[in-house]
């Protein structure tokens, strides 16, 4: 077999995939849909306001409930002490925002 | 002019075959190449898709938050607020919320406790989440035993669980009634932690906050759609972790391109200047080193992305795992609802196909135009 | 016919380390007859040929292939003049190593789309023709010497030239094979081909089968031959 068949053979495969895995998304989300409503309305009826992604400080479980100084405990923008501190952006009004 | 599909397919041919010449080498390049993808389709998918979410989940929050603020700290909240509150155009309902923090020293995690509006079991009932259900390994009908701020045990049943789909806002919560809250953590009937409030007109939510704040100088209104700029920057570009791959990612991109700008060999040259020889044209010449690019980078961009997909939501993330879990005791297992678009597809090629096919072809440009005699001249 | 008026060929032009490679040559070569350019190195035989060839142009003067003057082509024409005109054989065979020696026989013709069948087909019946048939998926490297030269003088002849060039055609053989190329050539003459070599090998030009040998010497032509 010619070597570019096979390059044309294995990008197919692959886009084939790559399409594959965007329907798998649009379907999934169609199935899914019913859940995150679920969940939305499990955050209504208990008045949430964060999501549950880091339960170590109070900051990082509510970071839109903490006081705008509570990550920057010590200096507005000094560094954190905990790992996800680093996946927020800084509170608007801070550092220059 | 012959036909111009199979002029690319022979060219084709021929890059190939100059490829698998160097095979570990190349190998080695498209591994590496498609791990690099790999890592930043995974970021990218998963931040794409846990902001989504995050945003579609959250549109039940509260529409206003009023916090009580003293010597720049949040304090408790008196009822007498709630009238004041209510007195003012435009509110439709408030409530005052309960909920705190609970150090689990058995199991070393930190608990979100939460009074609900309505709560369907009674006293010592609690409703709890997945992730207490797992950590402490109870069930429904199963006893949790706290510690009440005055040191007296606090002997909780477990009512129900809460579902596991909902694990991203839920896994710490502890649900329990109004009296049960006040008597943990001692708290007088005539406070609360914060405000909710529900406004009649969502154009007059501002408003309302700006009439809350003059009226209450010492609270702090938190509007809802501050809650989903927040999450809508969680995992921005600038946050550590996302700067840390990318530049990695780019500096490795650099090192590639260096490596194929100074990395034109003597035998590659000789090599162009056989073709010129033969008959080549600059073009064909240049046509070949633009398949070798794109042969090279459309193979580990393709799987690159697919693994990524695969890795964010068929598996538990393992790349992030150890990032999410931070320090805390108590993490949330939760799936993401598959969500990808064209358009973040389409930024990634540009980021990385593309720069790396015109890496290739450029510095075989001057290589490309040497005159054909120079293979007879050496 | 192949005609040369005034050929000046000069490198580096303007600078300290010019060099006239070629000074002045007119020449008429015959179609249909082999040709053989005879000289030291350095003297400038090289240089005429790759001029002829349409691999390089000269600084001044003017070559004729036919009645078409084609000095004055730009580069996309001369190369398709080139590759559809001449085939080339090198002194150093110049074969593309890693790949196998049937794809060397092909690669000239790859950038003009023929179909792979057809350009396959005619490629191996080449390599029967010269005997090599069985090598053809050997990689360049693993050929001996008789093998590279003759998938070198297949590749030539992928395209069906009407003029083959070969530059220090037995530089790397030895008696036997120079003997052989030269039966090659007698074959080439007898279809009709022109060819032109150049060489200071006097098995080449004392050869039966060579029509005319030109004599160079520092960039001009000594004894044109006849």
């Amino acid at each position: 077999m010619r070597k570019s068949t096979l390059f044309f053979m294995s990008l197919a495969v692959q886009s084939v995939l790559l399409i594959g895995a965007f329907t798998h998304a649009a379907y999934q989300h169609g199935r899914d849909a019913f859940i995150l409503g679920e969940t939305a309305a499990l955050v209504k009826r208990l008045e949430l306001t964060d999501l549950c992604l880091f339960t170590e400080a109070r900051y990082t479980r509510h970071p839109t409930q903490a006081d705008l100084h509570s990550p920057f405990q010590d200096h507005p923008l000094s560094f954190e002490h905990f790992p996800s501190g680093s996946l927020l952006a800084l509170p608007k009004g801070i550092g220059g925002r | 002019m012959g036909n111009w599909f199979e002029r690319q397919r022979n060219i084709i041919d021929f890059t190939l075959s100059s490829l698998v010449r160097r095979k570990g080498k190349n190998l080695a390049l498209l591994l590496v190449y498609a791990l690099l993808v790999f890592l930043l389709a995974s970021v990218m998918f998963f931040t794409h898709a846990l902001r989504r979410e995050a945003s579609f989940v959250l549109q039940g929050a509260p529409e206003i938050v009023v916090q009580r603020m003293s010597a720049g700290r949040h304090e408790l909240i008196p009822a007498r607020y709630l009238g004041m509150i209510k007195g003012i155009r435009g509110v439709s309902g408030v409530r005052g919320r309960l909920w705190g923090y609970y150090f689990d020293p058995f199991s070393g995690a930190n608990y979100t406790l939460m009074v609900p509006e309505a709560f369907s079991h009674g006293s010592g009932d609690v409703i709890i989440g997945q992730g207490i259900a797992r950590t402490r390994l109870v069930g429904p009908g199963d006893v949790l035993s706290f510690q009440r701020y005055d040191g007296t045990p606090a002997i909780l049943t477990v009512r129900e669980v809460l579902p596991s789909a909902s694990e991203l806002v839920s896994s710490d919560l502890i649900v329990l009634s109004e009296n049960d809250f006040r008597r943990f953590f001692g708290m007088a009937p005539g406070l609360y932690t914060d405000i909710v409030l529900t406004v009649r007109n969502a154009k007059e939510v501002a408003t309302v906050a700006g009439k809350v704040q003059k009226l209450l100088p010492d609270t702090r209104p938190i509007l809802k759609s501050e809650i989903l700029r927040t999450y809508d920057t969680i995992f921005d570009w600038r946050s550590g972790i996302i700067v840390v791959i990318l530049s990695s990612a780019v500096l490795a991109f650099i090192i590639f391109a260096w490596d194929k700008a100074s990395g034109l060999s003597a035998e590659e040259r000789k090599e162009i200047g056989i073709l010129k020889a033969i008959g080549w044209e600059t073009s064909d010449v240049l046509l070949m080193k633009f398949w070798e690019g794109a042969a090279v980078s459309l193979t580990a961009f393709l799987a690159g992305v697919l693994l990524a997909y695969v890795h964010v939501f068929f598996t538990p993330v393992m790349l992030f795992e150890p990032v999410l879990k931070g320090w805390s005791t108590l993490y949330p297992s939760f799936k993401l609802v598959p969500f990808i678009n064209p358009y973040q597809v389409a930024t990634l090629f540009f980021l990385t196909v593309v720069p790396y096919t015109v890496a290739t072809i450029v510095p075989s440009w001057r290589a490309a135009t040497i005159d054909p005699d120079s293979v007879m001249r050496s | 016919m192949i005609e040369l008026r005034d050929i000046r060929k000069v490198f580096n032009e303007g600078k300290p380390h010019a060099l006239t490679a070629v000074d002045g040559v007119s020449l008429v070569l015959d179609a249909r007859a082999v040709t053989v350019l005879q000289g030291p190195s350095g003297s400038g035989k090289t240089t005429l040929l790759s001029l002829v060839g349409c691999m390089a142009r000269p600084t001044e003067g003017r070559i004729l292939l036919g009645d078409r003057e084609i000095t004055s082509l730009p580069e996309r024409f001369l190369t398709d003049v080139r590759r559809r005109t001449f085939g080339f054989i090198f002194q150093q065979f110049n074969l593309v190593k890693g790949i196998s020696a049937l794809e060397n026989v092909m690669l000239p013709a790859y950038p003009l789309g023929e179909h792979h069948a057809s350009l396959k087909k005619r490629a191996r019946a080449l390599l029967d023709l010269f005997g090599i048939l069985p090598r053809e998926s050997s990689k360049a490297e693993w050929l001996s010497g008789g093998e590279a030269q003759r998938t070198a003088i297949c590749r030539a002849l992928i395209n069906d030239p009407q003029i083959i060039i070969a530059d220090e055609p037995t530089a790397h053989l030895d008696t036997k094979l120079s003997r052989e190329f030269m039966d090659i050539v007698g074959r080439f003459k007898a279809e009709q081909k022109t060819v032109i070599i150049a060489s200071h090998d006097p098995l080449v030009y004392g050869s039966p089968v060579v029509d005319r040998v030109i004599t160079m010497r520092d960039g001009k032509i000594e004894a044109a031959g006849r």
